[in-house]
């Protein structure tokens, strides 16, 4: 039987002698772990997700000399520097909003392709609902009043009636005379 | 209908008072949009290039210059590059200039972008003029200073501040009415 004593003496050397056995092992189990993405894979999977991250900050972003095109859609010289520069951006571990800043910092806020909600922004945003909240009040209200009969068509057939019920009493008082 | 009569009425209101809030704010409203660069009246960034050629009072050729090391003069960089032909149109009034400001501590800088070394050097024989003329190796300056297209001129005074930036073909009196803005706020500090 092992005495409590005796692990207690030996203790310290067998777990100095257990980890150095294990230290190379362990950290070799560390760096050739059986993982899914291998050194490659792994640098590509980075290099996939900076691109990926580069793509979604660009489609934000509007080409300065361009029509229409955001910085991602552009192939003009200038949309290919600012790429570059949003890709070193993001490896020098900056953040979206950071490298969005440093673009507007330089070229406004109109390089921004959708307006900050902010300001006198805030219209911008608000006027399509509104447009079309109204719109839809008005084109509603149209057609429930289209389908009511107005008081110039109720009084019209008012008279009608008048003429027609007068005109069969006269045809009745006819017959029976 | 009176509730139809009431949300027209409405509605027109309230389009009559967004035009007029979008008239007033475009009268009197932020003035910074007027600005031709979000960077006038701020620091002009700090650049290192490579230059082609030398006017001889800043470094040789093939050797770096920084704005940095230009601290104390007033600077006009001028963006330009051989396919561009409002550049050619633009480089003599830039030589005569320069000749004009060259004693006065004006250092007038010349930046090639988007362009190849061979066809840079071809037009700096034709048109480059006595000045010093270089590229950004990191091709980060274009996008530093906000270039919108070339030809575009910056401004910057003596204390590194940009003082205004122009988008287009120069001419004497332009640089002129630029320079002598920068030179103003350079004595003024």
């Amino acid at each position: 039987m092992i005495s409590p004593s005796l692990i207690y003496g030996f203790g310290k050397p067998v777990i100095l002698v257990l980890f150095f056995i294990f230290l190379p092992h362990s950290s070799l189990s560390i760096t050739q772990s059986p993982s899914p993405l291998g050194g490659r894979d792994i640098v590509r999977s980075q290099q996939n997700g900076i691109d990926d991250q580069v793509k979604q900050i660009s489609h934000q972003l509007m080409c300065p000399v361009c029509q229409g095109q955001s910085v991602a859609e552009s192939n003009s010289n200038l949309a290919n520097d600012m790429r570059d520069i949003i890709k070193k951006q993001l490896r020098e571990g900056k953040s979206e909003q950071e490298i969005i800043s440093y673009f507007t910092d330089r070229y406004g806020e109109s390089i921004l392709g959708a307006p900050p909600v902010k300001g006198i922004n805030w219209a911008l945003w608000l006027l399509p609902i509104v447009a079309i909240a109204l719109g839809g009040i008005g084109i509603g209200l149209f057609l429930r009043k289209s389908q009511q009969p107005t008081k110039k068509d109720v009084s019209l057939r008012s008279v009608e009636n008048k003429d027609y019920l007068r005109k069969i009493d006269e045809e009745l008082e006819k017959r029976e005379d | 209908m009176n509730v139809f009569k009431t949300v027209s009425k409405l509605a027109a209101l309230t389009i009559i008072l967004l035009f007029l809030s979008i008239l007033g704010y475009a009268i009197f409203g932020d003035r910074v949009i007027i600005k031709t660069s979000p960077l006038t009246g701020k620091e002009a960034p700090d650049f290192t290039l490579t230059l082609y050629s030398s006017g001889g009072s800043l470094a040789e050729s093939g050797e770096n210059v920084s704005l940095s090391e230009l601290k104390g003069k007033t600077v006009i960089l001028n963006f330009w590059a051989s396919w561009c032909k409002p550049c050619r149109q633009e480089a003599p009034a830039l030589e005569r200039s320069w000749k004009k400001y060259k004693d006065k501590d004006v250092v007038f800088i010349g930046v090639n972008v988007w362009d190849d070394d061979s066809s840079a050097l071809s037009y700096l024989d034709k048109y480059g003029g006595s000045y010093e003329h270089g590229f950004d190796p990191e091709k980060e300056i274009q996008v530093n200073y906000g270039l919108g297209g070339i030809p575009e001129t910056y401004f910057i005074d003596s204390s590194g501040l940009i003082t205004g930036k122009f988008t287009g073909q120069l001419t004497e009196e332009i640089i002129d009415y630029y320079l002598l803005r920068a030179i103003s706020s350079k004595n003024s500090s």
